[in-house]
């Protein structure tokens, strides 16, 4: 039932693959104007006695991961289809008049679940809290039962010691790459007017490498004492780090590091409440780990990241999903570390089986629920993979 | 006449016994013609690098294959300076009065330059084929370096300029996924993914490789690695190991599996212990599902 085959204008087709490729660039394909010209120039001496042809090329030509050249079939085929429909502009009409619609009630949903999330006051959670004033005795309180003025003086003493931390990474690096390498090509220019007598060597030194940060936060209904905190603390990360990429997630994924970035804290704070409309309900855990790793890992993983998870493995989802996320998280990043506000409890035991499952492809699991477990984890930070581990941190 | 060329790369890629698919063929056909990098990805043994070879075979050009590793960098991938030419000439000059700027231009030429593989592959004054293959076991500073060869085919040295490819190299780059690749290289590239094929593509290469093998056998040896594929194997086997174990099997002028020789041989297909004995407990199910039927009861 596809166009391709009885298109006559070439125009007309060129102006099909503009829209495809528009198409394309809505379900996540990167795709620039190069990729376009490509396509275009293929056009010119491509057979067409198969439509096979047709499709082939234009999946050599705008996936660029193995995700994408394996659903871009489906998307083909949905485009093609889409158009056809398009074709008849009373079904056309119909759909923009649906889409209105459901446009509206998205809206109202979201609204009410903004209203929900104003309204948890922090006193219904709360449980005793001591006067406490000085940060001394706050680097030991759990961070559940802080109070507003509490959370503020946090969010200082984090910020403080997030940017303290990003520096003292570098000077760490300076002092202990001690080997160094002789650098020829320098020696040699530096040495020429000696009449080429080598008098002095020069070395080539180590770049420093950068570390880079992947926050995946769990905002869901069990995390809700939590969560408030971790976005708190993922706002100081945000800025105290160059590189670092946050997502949040409880049904779905959001990726909201360009909020954080632009935003003072209370306002990003507002838009992300927003933008994550289901707090009550079940986490899947799994699916949006492995949303992840389709749909943004092949930008942001690599041996020199970091991936941090907050999360108190409670998954609705199917425990192969997770196993398979964490898996290939495990596998392209530097180090995985888990903080689980959970793991604070003396009694704690990784029974959740969200939590069980993920656990062999975890590098360190922590509680994170005060400061000073915080302050240790973040010393791991620039280590290397220890594979003889002992995981948990308390 | 447009229609043959897709064509030819099909006949071509036949002509040296490589099974392929539309997919692969059109990707092919598209690199050459739009002269655009093609990156490969796809598990290990399904056929990547022989591309590139059966390119080069076709297209009787010259193969140049750049491995990749960690810690490569540009001095062994794109050029290094002769130090020991450098030094002795130095040396040579010691005696005679000469200007050190000119004494530096001079050791600082073409003639003081090695080539290393990327470099080589677009100084040749005829057309090659650049095979970078494993480019995700390199850092990823190294794909830095080659982007500039990739979009503008040209390398820069300091000392001597900018070096424009004379003929733009066909440039084959494959990967293993251990590490994601950046987006600003997929951009550059053309992409194909290859999987591992299913039973008729596979039995279509085992009899191509091997013709001496037998009917029934080189069938039981496809269905019985489509069945262990789906074993959760440490090392997943590729096409190559069963073309090995074919080849094994029909040098020993077998007309059948069972599970005693499957048993024997297992090392051919499997590369690792826990792998092997992880088959060994599931071969009378694995023998099941693929029909045959077992001598030893």
């Amino acid at each position: 039932m596809h166009l391709t085959p009885h298109i006559t204008h070439q125009t007309e087709l060129s102006a099909n693959i503009v829209l495809l490729c528009r198409f394309l660039r809505s379900k996540g394909f990167s795709l620039t104007s190069t990729e376009e010209t490509d396509a275009l120039q293929a056009l010119t001496f491509l057979p067409f006695d198969k439509e096979e042809n047709f499709k082939h090329a234009l999946k050599a030509i705008l996936s660029k991961t193995q995700h994408q050249y394996l659903v871009f079939d489906d998307y083909y085929d949905e485009f093609w289809d889409q158009l056809a429909k398009a074709a008849d502009s009373k079904t056309k009409d119909k759909i923009v008049g649906k889409d209105k619609k459901s446009e509206a009630q998205k809206k109202a949903i979201r609204f009410e679940s903004l209203k929900d999330w104003l309204n948890l006051s922090p006193s219904e959670e709360e449980k005793e809290i001591a006067a406490v004033s000085d940060f001394e005795s706050l680097t030991r309180k759990n961070f559940s039962d802080l109070s507003e003025e509490e959370l503020q003086l946090m969010m200082r003493l984090l910020q403080k010691l997030a940017r303290k931390l990003a520096h003292e990474k570098s000077r760490l690096l300076k002092t202990s790459k001690k080997k160094r390498s002789l650098d020829l090509k320098k020696t040699i220019r530096a040495n020429m007017r000696k009449g080429g007598q080598i008098q002095h060597l020069l070395f080539s030194q180590k770049k420093e490498r950068k570390l880079k940060l992947v926050l995946l936060c769990d905002v869901s209904r069990s995390m809700d004492l939590y969560s408030r905190f971790f976005i708190h603390l993922i706002y100081a990360f945000q800025h105290a780090y160059d590189k670092i990429e946050t997502f949040v997630f409880s049904t779905a994924l959001h990726r909201v590091s360009t909020i954080l970035d632009q935003h003072e804290f209370d306002k990003a704070f507002d838009i992300i409440s927003e933008r994550v409309p289901q707090w009550s309900g079940g986490t899947t855990i799994g699916s949006c780990l492995s949303d992840f790793t389709k749909d943004f890992g092949h930008g942001m993983l690599d041996r020199k990241t970091i991936v941090m998870i907050l999360s108190d493995g409670w998954d609705t989802g199917e425990p192969e999903v997770i196993e398979s996320a964490m898996k290939t998280l495990y596998k392209k990043s530097k180090k995985v570390i888990w903080l689980n506000p959970l793991a604070g409890n003396e009694n704690f035991s990784p029974d959740a089986l969200g939590m069980k499952t993920a656990l062999p492809y975890i590098d360190i699991l922590t509680s994170a629920h005060n400061l000073e477990s915080l302050k240790k984890v973040m010393q791991q930070l620039q280590k290397r993979r220890n594979f003889s581990k002992e995981i948990f941190i308390r | 006449m447009k229609i043959s060329e897709l064509d030819q790369i099909q006949k071509m890629l036949q002509g040296e016994s490589y099974i392929s698919d539309n997919a692969i063929a059109m990707s092919i056909f598209l690199a050459m013609r739009l002269e655009k990098p093609l990156l490969i990805e796809g598990p290990a043994g399904v056929g990547k690098t022989e591309i590139a070879k059966v390119m080069a075979k076709a297209l009787e050009a010259e193969l140049i294959r750049l491995q990749c590793y960690e810690g490569l960098d540009s001095t062994h991938a794109l050029y290094e300076w002769n130090y020991q030419h450098q030094l002795l000439y130095l040396k040579m000059q010691e005696l005679k009065v000469q200007d050190i700027s000119k004494l530096e231009e001079t050791i600082f030429s073409e003639k003081f330059l090695l080539k290393r593989p990327i470099l080589d592959a677009i100084t040749r004054t005829e057309k090659s084929v650049l095979l970078i293959d494993e480019v995700d076991r390199a850092d990823e500073e190294f794909e830095s370096f080659l982007l500039e060869v990739l979009s503008d085919w040209q390398v820069t040295i300091p000392e001597v300029g900018t070096i424009k490819a004379r003929h733009k190299p066909q440039i084959i780059l494959t990967g293993n996924r251990t590490r994601e690749l950046s987006e600003a290289l997929r951009r550059r590239c053309l992409y194909l993914w290859i999987d591992y094929p299913d039973f008729e593509k596979e039995l279509a290469i085992v009899k191509t490789k091997i013709p001496e093998v037998d009917q029934k056998l080189g069938q039981q040896i496809c269905a019985f690695m489509k069945e262990l594929r789906e074993l959760k194997l440490e090392k997943t086997p590729g096409i190559s190991e069963t073309i090995d174990w074919a080849r094994a099997l029909a040098s020993m002028h077998l007309t059948h599996l069972d599970k005693q020789i499957v048993e024997d041989t297992l090392g051919v297909v499997l590369k690792d212990w826990k792998d092997i004995r992880h088959t060994q407990d599931a071969l009378s199910e694995l023998l099941e599902k693929t029909g045959v039927v077992s001598r030893m009861g």
